[in-house]
């Protein structure tokens, strides 16, 4: 790493000043996020709840709208968080450590506002617990069958997975915030802490559960995408009845949750004061995983459109004119160009290495995989098989307000996060600072200096 | 655990849980049950006067959405009569087609359906349980006939207009999906009435749905399939009946007779 | 207890509060409606909770006078199905006559007698008494009937046969006048000149659609909303589907595809107008050919021989080629039936048109037989409603007079002239010259917003009243309408009403009932004391409630009558050829408006039902559109919901375009029904009302307004709405959804019936 003059003490103290240290920006930004979330999330959606479902767009034949898109999103976003931590942290690339912690956030709280789309999305949401399977009187059970349900049953996993593993990964940090706080934080983290002390048995056990979490959460995370793609592949429903779904959703979400990534990085880089942690070389590496991600993509979007042309069928082919020449037609190809070939630039390393550049981009390709997620519900819907039934569904203000709320929602458990949990994960940014000074045999040597330095060996 | 044992083990409930799964995985398992209840559609006799349309709403309590709920596209139909045009003027046909709940025998609606909210009854029925619905509607996207209505709204009648709802069909509430039931109410009436005669089974013509009575052109005509001499199994002999989307394997319910040209 | 400081307790507080009404909103949310539970401690006699009552009786939407059973359940209508004892509806029905319980509980009905208090047509009335009410009427008649002025007396009626029919007649002929009116928009006045002048028939005929082989329909939309669409459909189906080995071929010929244009197997848009001509073509072919076997072949011969294919051709716009298939498919699939009726009549030289479409089923020799025209009785009970049905011509004579002050009472019932006359007639003007108009209705319609005096009556599930179904079923039917409700409100049945006058004006003699249900059973005594076929009952009480059980009572049996002998020198009296004159310049297009299938000519635009109801044809619904060829749409340069104007002689109205793939490019279509300024909340201020634009252009032997024969032009107003509509995309793609099969194809060996 390039930041080479930076101690120990350095990082404790940069890392736990963001905990403790509040700024009046702090206050506002947070304040800012929690009114949008209020004013145009929760407000929306009691007004909703209140007037029923016909508060949004949907319509018949188009009964699923921006709340199913949104939910798809964010669990898309919820992707490359943990999952991209695990890969890495499997194939031992440092350079994840400065961000790994909140790449990992970024994955709960999408999963969260996910789930709370999905509640917005409900006609009666007071009775989402009939979804989960629970011994009860009626000896009703939920539908084992339904890919709803293995939604349900995979994001489940998926949520408490990569909780586990966010926490799991934060106790050394939060022992050491422990040792430098005082007051209620003092009490807080002690608890959160679980009495760590940073023994070799305590490194130990926590590098063999760290590794085993990360090896089980890596087809979690792959089966999660597949099986909400699942939610529309399992239909019969042209352009949705399609077997790429599951690949092609998982990439997706990868390749959005990268962008996220980027995203987040650049503003906690710039806003949080870890300039010294996340460098060029964070933007380079995950600009070449977007680069990749986003020719696959772009692979699938044309065997998508292949397959259905290929096809033959009315009903196939005009859902694709549908999708590519009709009412939505400019958000389709506002997808393409934000999607498969913006990201073409890329190639550059120049363009990798620039962080407003890498912002803006990072931001146009989740809204072109948000786009994409709506388009796939909203226009497949509308051209269905009976063509006497075709409709169009136009989202409606509440939709686009609980959008937006949908983000500041995100934003505000994220920035709630920032002051709870230490962002960037201490113990793992110390093992890099001596990374050019010790040899190859200590390279994972590291340890929290209240801890007494002690070493752990990750699990080969 | 001896071998006796699991004649009595299936009453327990985690085991008929797993009996439950074993049925839904046996293909056809709903010919094995009492009445195989069977639409025929005979679209030579169709002409579109959506008598029927009327009857089922009045039947079954059917909300007047008003002219915003069919601007914003939230009309309630169980039964609709959709047109097709074919050809151009001078020479132009237009052919209509009544489209309800097939009840199809491998419904995909059933299966998505995560609280089991709608499933399939021992009459062969496609169910809808208000009661259990959570709203998902992912029942009316894997619908491919188009036929279930959710309720955007809790719908209100002008009053004193509600006094003209049928007391033996529930009202729905806001955030509900709902759909042709075959009137179901009728069914139970009619089976209630042979139990009250002391007769096991239901003759043919003593359910009639409220769309198919209304029918001016006798269009439509139901019974059970399982009858070999009902109206319905003798229509069903007619050469000239197909399913809509067959190729979907939905197996449906309602089959429409096709209209004769000359 | 810990210490708890102000600031701590300030935001436990908020907290709290914050909570709390997250809470409450979440409740109020999912709440349910409050209902309430009725308790019912004693019962009235007829009903048990829970179990429903039926009663048979009959539907007053339209003139069918089909039979229903309204289902109650503790004592509220519920359903009305068809009576499958009565034989026009057999156990069916159409849209509206289910819609009949939307008009018994329609939220804008009157429940109390009213009487104006502002300017007339402002809108401002007072609740008054019945007694009130019917003394200022009672007070006025007996005055002018002193005065020797009973020809100042009016009473204007829709349509009603029956012992009310009855009751109506003796009441103005006691009052000593002779201006008793029935106005229907609707009523055939053409159908019936026409089949008096070719056959000296009053009745219509019926129609015997089911056992027929070939139907061939000029402009008659026997399964919309022409006539009894109930019992066509019932014919319909039958024909089709309904007899082994055999399936009646339908043809119909209009420049606007109707329901029963879009069931044919052919449908021919002949050049409006020219209906009669293709007819006389048609009946020149089989003339020609040897399907005519009368003595007098000869004489049709030559009288037709003006009428050759080629000739009418050109003028119909009909092949040759068709015309002389059609009429050898006419003549060869016996027992065949030519029907005529609705636009067909309705041109100025309607009755012509419609005695040339008869001529066809004379040389046939269908008149008279199964699956041909039989021609039908006279109803069992007396009035002549059709002798009181007013022509355009007679409402205008009203009108004229009423503006001549020579109208003193005008008592109108159900009948909404104000609406359903074009504007061109002048009637609602005419009105304010009339010193007291006084409104039987059950609804504020245009014509009861100008009214002195609102008077309303029951809705007919409410009232006692008989039917004859006209035109009958080839045999004698009649059918008792029985009350299944006690009345909703302060409201009287229509008979009552006059019945009620005829006390205050002491005609005891001639109406001696107290009410309509005493005048009936004295009625029905009379025919059960006439019937033949009644002897096996036992007494009048008897057959008296086995009627009103079934709902119905008929005497089965077709008449075989011919009518009169048809000459050939019929064909030189009639003028068939208006239609063929060119379009006037000004005003290119002719102005098709129909009866729509839910709203008919207006009255079902109060029903939410009937508003909700997608018009079978186009999926519109909730509105006024016009129909235009794809061609002239192309050339004016307008699509789906562009405004057009619609201009006539006579008037203006503005509607959104429908493109209509099944219209002559010269024609445009605009549904009959909106545009009510009246008329409670679900039809007022929606869409336009095309009648008031027609040309008064008059048949001048009936005096019947020739509504198919007004021309307009059409001027884009750059203006654009949606459309509301139900369909998407109404082409099938190749998809497969509506499958046909060709005849040859199936050997039908089914039996559905
Ligand atoms: N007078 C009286 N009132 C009572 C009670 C009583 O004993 N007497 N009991 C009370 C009790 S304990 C209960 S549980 C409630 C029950 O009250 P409800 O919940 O009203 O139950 P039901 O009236 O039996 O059925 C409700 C509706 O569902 C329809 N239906 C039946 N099967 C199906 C189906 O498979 N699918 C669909 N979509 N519809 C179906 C029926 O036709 C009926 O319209 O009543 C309560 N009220
Ligand atoms: N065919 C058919 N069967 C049904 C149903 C159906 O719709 N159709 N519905 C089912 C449903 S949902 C239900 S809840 C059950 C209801 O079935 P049950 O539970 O059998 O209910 P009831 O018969 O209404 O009442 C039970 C008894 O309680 C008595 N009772 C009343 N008040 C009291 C009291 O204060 N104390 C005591 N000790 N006894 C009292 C009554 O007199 C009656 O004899 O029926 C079920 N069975
Ligand atoms: S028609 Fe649709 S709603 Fe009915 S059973 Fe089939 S899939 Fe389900
Ligand atoms: S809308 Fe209701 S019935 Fe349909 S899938 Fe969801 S819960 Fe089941
Ligand atoms: S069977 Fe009953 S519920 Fe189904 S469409 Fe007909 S009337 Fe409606
Ligand atoms: S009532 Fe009968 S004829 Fe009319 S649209 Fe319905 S099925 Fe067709
Ligand atoms: S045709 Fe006329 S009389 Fe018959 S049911 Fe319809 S509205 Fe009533």
């Amino acid at each position: 790493m390039s930041e080479t003059d930076l101690r120990y003490a350095d990082v404790n103290r940069d890392i736990v000043r963001s905990l403790v240290e509040t700024g009046p920006r702090y206050y506002i930004t947070l304040g800012c996020a929690v009114g949008v979330a209020l004013l145009c999330f929760f407000f929306p959606w009691f007004y909703q709840l209140n007037l029923g479902i016909g508060a949004a767009g949907m319509n018949h034949p188009q009964v699923w709208g921006t709340y199913e898109a949104g939910f798809i999103f964010w669990i898309g976003l919820s992707h490359s968080g943990t999952l991209l931590s695990c890969v890495l942290h499997i194939t031992r690339s440092s350079w994840r450590k400065a961000m790994y912690r909140s790449a990992e956030a970024m994955t709960l709280f999408s999963l969260v506002i996910a789930v709370t789309m999905v509640m917005v999305h409900l006609g009666r949401p007071w009775f989402i617990h009939w979804a989960f399977p629970y011994p009860n009187q009626m000896g009703l059970w939920p539908n084992f069958r339904s890919p709803l349900l293995f939604d349900v049953t995979a994001i489940a996993t998926y949520l408490t997975g990569s909780s586990v593993f966010i926490y799991m990964g934060s106790i050394p940090d939060f022992a050491a915030v422990r040792d430098r706080t005082t007051g209620w934080r003092r009490h807080m983290y002690t608890l959160l802490s679980l009495g760590w002390r940073g023994t070799d048995t305590e490194w130990h056990r926590l590098g063999w559960a760290y590794t085993l979490l990360a090896v089980l959460i890596i087809p979690l995370a792959v089966s999660v995408h597949s099986i909400v793609s699942w939610d529309w592949a399992m239909s019969i429903v042209p352009a949705l009845h399609q077997t790429i779904f599951a690949p092609y959703f998982v990439v997706g979400a990868i390749y959005s949750g990268t962008a996220g990534i980027v995203t987040v990085m650049f503003l906690l880089r710039k806003f949080m004061g870890f300039e010294k942690y996340i460098t060029e070389l964070h933007f380079d590496n995950l600009g070449k995983l977007l680069l990749a991600l986003s020719l696959i993509w772009t692979y699938i979007n044309v065997l998508e459109l292949f397959t259905g042309w290929y096809s033959g069928a009315s009903s196939e082919i005009e859902a694709l004119k549908y999708k590519l020449f009709g009412y939505y037609a400019p958000l389709y190809w506002e997808m393409i160009l934000f999607c498969a070939i913006a990201p073409l630039l890329l190639a550059s390393k120049r363009f990798r290495t620039s962080f407003g550049p890498m912002l803006w981009l990072s931001i146009a390709i989740n809204i072109g995989m948000y786009t994409e997620r709506f388009l796939i519900v909203g226009t497949s819907l509308s051209r269905k098989y009976l063509p006497a039934d075709w409709g169009l569904y136009v989202p409606s203000l509440v939709e686009l307000s609980i959008l937006v709320g949908s983000i500041a929602l995100f934003s505000t458990l994220f920035l709630l996060f920032v002051k709870i949990f230490p962002s960037v994960s201490i113990y793992e940014v110390k093992e890099t600072l001596h990374e050019p000074a010790v040899s190859p045999e200590r390279s994972g040597a590291a340890g929290s200096a209240a801890a007494g330095g002690d070493r752990w060996q990750p699990a080969r | 655990m001896t071998a006796k044992e699991p004649a009595r083990k299936q009453e327990e409930p985690a085991s008929s849980l797993a009996e439950k799964w074993r049925e839904f995985r046996r293909p056809g398992y709903y010919q094995e049950f009492d009445y195989d209840w069977t639409m025929t559609v005979d679209l030579d006799r169709c002409m579109g006067c959506e008598a029927c349309v009327t009857a089922c709403k009045a039947e079954n309590n059917l909300p007047i959405v008003g002219e915003k709920g069919f601007a914003q596209g939230r009309e309630m139909q169980w039964i609709r009569v959709e047109r097709y045009w074919e050809g151009e003027y001078p020479n132009v046909k237009l052919r209509f087609i009544p489209m309800m709940c097939q009840h199809c025998d491998a419904a995909p609606c059933e299966t998505v359906c995560p609280v089991t909210a709608t499933y399939h009854n021992q009459d062969g029925l496609n169910v809808q349980v208000y009661n259990r619905c959570i709203g998902t509607r992912s029942c009316a996207v894997y619908c491919p006939y188009e036929v279930r209505y959710f309720n955007y709204y809790d719908h209100r009648w002008d009053s004193p207009l509600e006094q003209q709802l049928n007391p033996d069909v529930t009202v729905r509430e806001k955030g509900v999906m709902e759909k042709c039931t075959f009137c179901i109410q009728r069914i139970r009436q009619a089976k209630d009435l042979a139990k009250d005669d002391g007769r096991r089974r239901v003759r043919d013509g003593e359910v009639v749905p409220a769309c198919v009575q209304a029918c001016p052109a006798e269009a439509l005509v139901f019974g059970d399939r399982k009858d070999p001499d009902s109206r319905v199994s003798k229509s069903l002999s007619d050469p000239r009946g197909y399913r809509v989307l067959d190729e979907l394997n939905t197996r449906p319910s309602v089959i429409y007779l096709k209209k004769v040209t000359v | 207890m810990a210490n708890i400081d102000r600031r701590t307790f300030l935001k436990l507080v908020g907290a709290g509060g914050v909570g709390a009404g997250a809470g409450f909103m979440l409740a109020q949310s999912i709440k349910h409606p409050v209902e309430h539970l009725i308790p019912y401690p004693v019962p009235p006699e007829e009903f048990s909770a829970g179990i429903a009552t039926w009663y048979n009786s009959v539907c007053f939407m339209c003139p069918a006078g089909c039979g229903i059973s309204v289902r109650t359940r503790e004592g509220r209508p519920k359903i009305i199905q068809g009576n499958p004892a009565h034989p026009v509806s057999q156990g069916r029905l159409c849209s509206l006559g289910q819609a009949g319980v939307q008009a018994l509980y329609n939220p804008d009905r009157l429940t109390t007698p009213l009487k104006r208090t502002g300017a007339r047509g402002a809108g401002a009335f007072e609740p008054t008494t019945w007694d009130e009410g019917l003394a200022t009427v009672a007070e006025r008649l007996r005055a002018l009937r002193a005065n020797q002025q009973s020809d100042r007396i009016c009473l204007l009626s829709e349509g009603v046969r029956g012992h009310l029919g009855l009751v109506f007649e003796r009441f103005v002929e006691q009052l000593g006048s002779a201006s008793l009116l029935h106005y229907d928009f609707a009523h055939p006045h053409t159908l019936y000149a026409a089949n008096e002048r070719l056959f000296g028939t009053q009745y219509l005929p019926y129609y015997d659609l089911e056992h027929a082989h070939y139907v061939l329909s000029f402009g008659a939309d026997f399964l919309g909303a022409w006539i009894s669409p109930v019992h066509h459909a019932l014919g319909y189906g039958r024909s089709r589907q309904g007899r082994p080995g055999v399936r009646a071929r339908y043809v119909q010929i209009e420049p606007r595809m109707s329901l029963s244009g879009a069931a044919a197997d052919e449908w021919i848009a002949a050049r409006p107008g020219t209906e009669g001509l293709l007819a006389l073509g048609l009946a020149q072919r089989i003339v020609q050919k040897g399907h005519y076997r009368g003595a007098d072949r000869d004489e049709w011969a030559s009288k037709l021989s003006r009428y050759s294919a080629e000739r009418v051709a050109n003028d119909t716009g009909v092949p040759a080629a068709t015309i002389e298939r059609l009429a050898d498919e006419f003549a060869q699939s016996r027992p065949s039936l030519a029907i005529g009726g609705s636009v067909a009549g309705g041109h100025v030289k309607g009755v012509d048109i419609l005695i040339a479409v008869n001529v066809l089923n004379h040389l046939v020799g269908n008149v008279g037989s199964a699956g041909g025209l039989v021609l039908n009785p006279p109803p069992v009970v007396a009035p002549d409603s059709r002798r009181h049905q007013a022509s355009y011509r007679a409402m205008r004579e009203l009108a004229e007079r009423a503006r001549a002050g020579q109208i003193a009472v005008l008592v109108v019932n159900q009948t909404n002239p104000v609406f359903a006359l074009p504007a061109a007639a002048g009637f609602s003007e005419a009105l304010a010259a009339i010193p007291l108009i006084v409104s039987l209705s059950s609804f504020m319609d245009e014509t009861t917003a100008l009214a002195d005096l609102v008077l309303p009556s029951h809705s007919y599930l409410e009232s006692w009243g008989d039917d004859f179904p006209e035109p009958g079923v080839g045999f004698p039917v009649g059918a008792i309408a029985q009350p299944v409700v006690s009345p909703l409100y302060d409201t009287r049945a229509t008979g009552d009403i006059i019945l009620a006058l005829a006390q205050r004006l002491g005609f005891a003699a001639a109406l001696p009932w107290a009410n309509m249900q005493e005048c009936l059973k004295q009625g029905w005594r009379e025919i059960y004391r006439r019937g033949a076929g009644n002897e096996g009952t036992d007494g009048f009480e008897a057959f008296w409630n086995s009627v009103l059980q079934a709902g119905v009572w008929g005497q089965a049996g077709w008449r075989e009558a011919r009518g009169a002998a048809v000459a050939a020198a019929v064909i030189d009296g009639l003028d068939v050829e208006e239609g063929g004159k060119p379009a006037d310049d000004g005003h290119p297009f002719f102005l098709h408006p129909y009866l729509s299938a839910g709203l008919n000519d207006g009255r079902g635009a109060n029903l939410p039902w009937m508003q909700e109801l997608p018009d079978p044809l186009t999926s519109a619904l909730y509105g006024s559109w016009v129909e235009l060829n794809p061609a002239t749409a192309r050339q004016l340069g307008v699509s789906e919901g562009d405004i057009v104007d619609v201009e006539s002689t006579h008037g203006r109205i503005s509607a959104p375009v429908y493109v209509y793939p099944a219209i002559r490019p010269d024609v445009v279509a605009m549904p009959i029904g909106q545009g009510h300024r009246e008329y409670g909340r679900y039809a007022q201020g929606r869409g336009v009302n095309p009648l008031q634009i027609l040309a008064p252009e008059v048949e001048a032997s009936t005096g019947a307004l020739a509504w198919s024969a007004t021309r307009v032009r059409l001027v884009p107003t750059g203006r654009r709405v949606r459309l509301l509509k139900t369909e998407g995309t109404p082409r099938e793609l190749g998809r497969g959804i509506v499958r046909t099969t060709a005849l040859h194809d199936i050997p039908i060996k089914v039996e559905l019936r």
